[in-house]
């Protein structure tokens, strides 16, 4: 069996490289080869898509790499997770994401997307053009602590207004953080409508994500 | 010859593939093997480059990725594709002259040149950004139309109707898209411009039924203005967009194509960007039958395109374009910065000067990136059309040179842009003035600039 570092670096480079198929044959050659599976996580796949994270960040990177990473990462996932008992699994949380209903604008959307799966989150995305309804509804079936809305115009802006009205009436408001952003989102209409946080970038959006999580986390302790 | 009709069933009868496979097993790949094949290279000390060589292989670089990826169509997840043979003769028949408005300001659009010694269009005004109030929409039209080179406007939107919100595709929608048609129409029969075409038709409808809705002649509109179709990021249409066409050019409306490649997502950097620029006026000519390309580049990050990589995006793929295509093409500039500030000005000089030397006409422009509500006046958009006839027959190098010498003065602060103020604080909305202190910064920079060598005609 090739070094457990050199079955570790390519996992990362397959991650980096988004090469889905790699990815796949190295975590079982890696698995097969008896590593632990937890460090096949945090020290092959994890650190993969953490530097394609950075990449972006430097503008080294872009939409599609991160897309591919990510499809990789989940690749790789899919097939360590089911050696690793459940307790084990370190997750930061789980976010359902969308662009509101009437807007189907979504690359903002799924840049924020990428960037989150790279910080570790559980990202479900529901796409663009969403009812405030089936926002809540994925939220609810997926666990998520925290939902996502875009809105790209100044039009739609309401959308993320009736998602909150949604949650309100049907009482689950506190189950789930708003996270809004878009172009012509403010800090001042995220206060107005009652949403939880308001990121004015992608990159903020992760912040805020992870301190609505580590605060939720901290209420719940 | 490509027609609607074979673009209506390509929807239907092309390649079946999912819009993530599209993205990333399609278009991704295509894009890196295509600008790795032609050598196109981001040149951070160029932001205006000055290379005809490069500009026509970006054009060639763009036909062959539009002919391997073709067009999306949300709808059917269907990819619409056609021959480099079809496209190249559908491309070679188009049109070339486009007639706007009526009356005494009817003019004719035609595609500029690099260095060209006509002015570009003057396309002006507020990029759709929104107002508070049906006066201040009536007082800023005024004043655009008082400006004097002005040759088609580009509309505030509303946000309410009758004190209720305007909530995109429902029935408010379309009240409210008939109502500021009627508006902006008033404010430019009260300017004596009353056959001034309107290109962004219409500014508060997004939906095809409240465009289509809209155009009933008695509100206000006309088949000689421009009929904005937005394309969808990255190469995608839907039914909305062709059903939108179809009525428009049943009408024998100017189709514009709305394009908006974005930097930092599906586009890549500042060669994917310009690359893709470049293809969707090829699509806007093959897919669309458009009068005019009206587009966008805009960076993921900063929300604006003033940005030293956006610009050279917008100044090489408008070199592509201008040089190789009959589409006329427009930039819209959103700066990032608000009213009444140094920076707004700045950063309207560089976009402009760089856009005109390219070749391209101008829409002038978003300002505070056109998502602040209020923030936008009047006088960006003429101190724009100064500097762009100023920069008229200019060489690309010394626009190269006035463009780096105003990123210095602005590039740090994209990350955090003054938001300026709002069009009463910094006009008399009643009056239509700006205040001394407006009147005092214009001043100022404007004899900065020509400073810098610039030689404004007016």
């Amino acid at each position: 069996m090739p070094q457990k570092q050199d079955i570790l670096d390519r996992l990362r480079t397959g991650v980096i490289s988004g090469d889905e198929e790699l990815v796949k044959l190295v975590t079982q050659e890696a698995i097969d080869g008896g590593i632990d599976p937890i460090e096949i996580v945090e020290r092959g796949l994890t650190p993969g898509i953490t530097e394609v994270g950075a990449k972006f960040e430097r503008m080294e990177a872009y939409l599609t790499d991160m897309m591919m990473s990510a499809d990789a990462m989940k690749a790789g996932m899919s097939i360590v997770l089911t050696k690793i008992p459940r307790d084990k699994i370190r997750r930061q949380g789980t976010v359902v994401l969308g662009t509101v209903k009437g807007d189907i604008h979504e690359i903002g959307k799924n840049i924020l997307g990428a960037l989150m799966t790279a910080a570790g989150l559980d990202v479900l995305d529901v796409g663009s053009d969403v009812p405030a309804s089936v926002f809540a509804q994925k939220a609810d079936e997926a666990g998520a602590a925290i939902i996502g809305a875009s809105a790209l115009m100044t039009t739609t802006l309401p959308g993320q207004k009736d998602i909150v009205d949604y949650l309100n009436s049907t009482g689950k408001r506190g189950k789930h953080s708003l996270l809004v952003g878009g172009g012509p989102t403010t800090p001042q209409w995220a206060e107005e409508i009652g949403a939880d946080a308001y990121a004015e970038t992608a990159t903020e959006g992760v912040k805020l994500a992870l301190r609505e999580l580590e605060r939720r986390r901290k209420q719940t302790n | 010859m490509i027609t609607y009709l074979d673009v209506l069933k390509g929807i239907h009868t092309g390649k079946i593939c999912s819009e993530r496979d599209f993205d990333l097993r399609v278009f991704a790949p295509k894009l890196k093997e295509v600008l790795k094949a032609h050598e196109i290279k981001y040149d951070p000390e160029n932001p205006v480059p000055d290379d005809d060589a490069l500009a026509d292989d970006l054009w060639r670089a763009a036909m062959d990725f539009y002919c391997d990826v073709g067009t999306y169509c949300l709808d059917t997840e269907r990819i619409v594709q056609f021959d480099a043979n079809e496209i190249a003769q559908t491309l070679k028949t188009a049109p070339r002259e486009f007639a706007f408005g009526e009356g005494k300001e009817r003019k004719t659009l035609t595609q500029r040149k690099p260095e060209d010694q006509t002015p570009p269009w003057c396309f002006l005004g507020a990029a759709g950004a929104a107002v508070s109030s049906e006066a201040n929409l009536l007082s800023l039209v005024r004043g655009y139309a008082e400006i004097p080179v002005i040759d088609s406007l580009t509309s505030p939107a509303l946000t309410t109707v009758e004190g209720m919100r305007i909530v995109g595709g429902s029935p408010l929608e379309i009240f409210g898209a008939i109502r500021a048609v009627g508006l902006a129409r008033q404010a430019l029969s009260r300017a004596g411009k009353p056959g001034l075409p309107i290109m962004n038709c219409i500014s508060t409808a997004s939906s095809a039924i409240a465009t289509i809705a809209a155009s009933q002649p008695q509100f206000g509109l006309r088949t000689s203005d421009g009929w904005p179709c937005g394309t969808i990021a990255e190469m995608k249409v839907d039914y909305g967009v062709l059903s939108k066409g179809a009525y428009l050019l049943s009408w024998g409306a100017n189709v514009c194509s709305e394009t908006a490649p974005v930097l930092g997502g599906y586009a890549g950097g500042p060669e994917g960007t310009a690359l893709v620029n470049t293809a969707y006026n090829i699509l806007g000519t093959v897919i669309q039958k458009a009068s005019y390309q009206l587009s966008f580049p805009m960076h993921y990050r900063f929300g604006c395109n003033t940005e030293r990589r956006t610009l050279w995006s917008i100044s090489l793929s408008s070199q592509a374009i201008t040089r190789n295509s009959r589409l006329p093409l427009f930039i819209i500039g959103y700066v990032a910065s608000g009213p009444m500030t140094e920076m707004v000005l700045y950063e309207t000089a560089a976009w402009i000067i760089a856009t005109v030397a390219s070749g391209a006409h101008v829409e002038a422009e978003g300002v505070c990136k056109a998502t602040h509500v209020d923030h936008f006046t009047p006088m960006e958009p003429g101190f724009a059309a100064e500097v762009a006839y100023a920069a008229t027959g200019i060489k690309r190098s010394f626009a190269n040179e006035l463009v780096k010498t105003l990123l210095s003065r602005y590039e740090e602060k994209l990350n955090n842009p003054p938001l300026g103020k709002k069009y009463q604080e910094c006009y008399n909305a009643e009056t239509g003035k700006p205040s001394e202190e407006y009147l005092g910064l214009y001043s100022r920079i404007k004899t900065e600039l020509e400073d810098l060598g610039l030689k404004f005609k007016y």
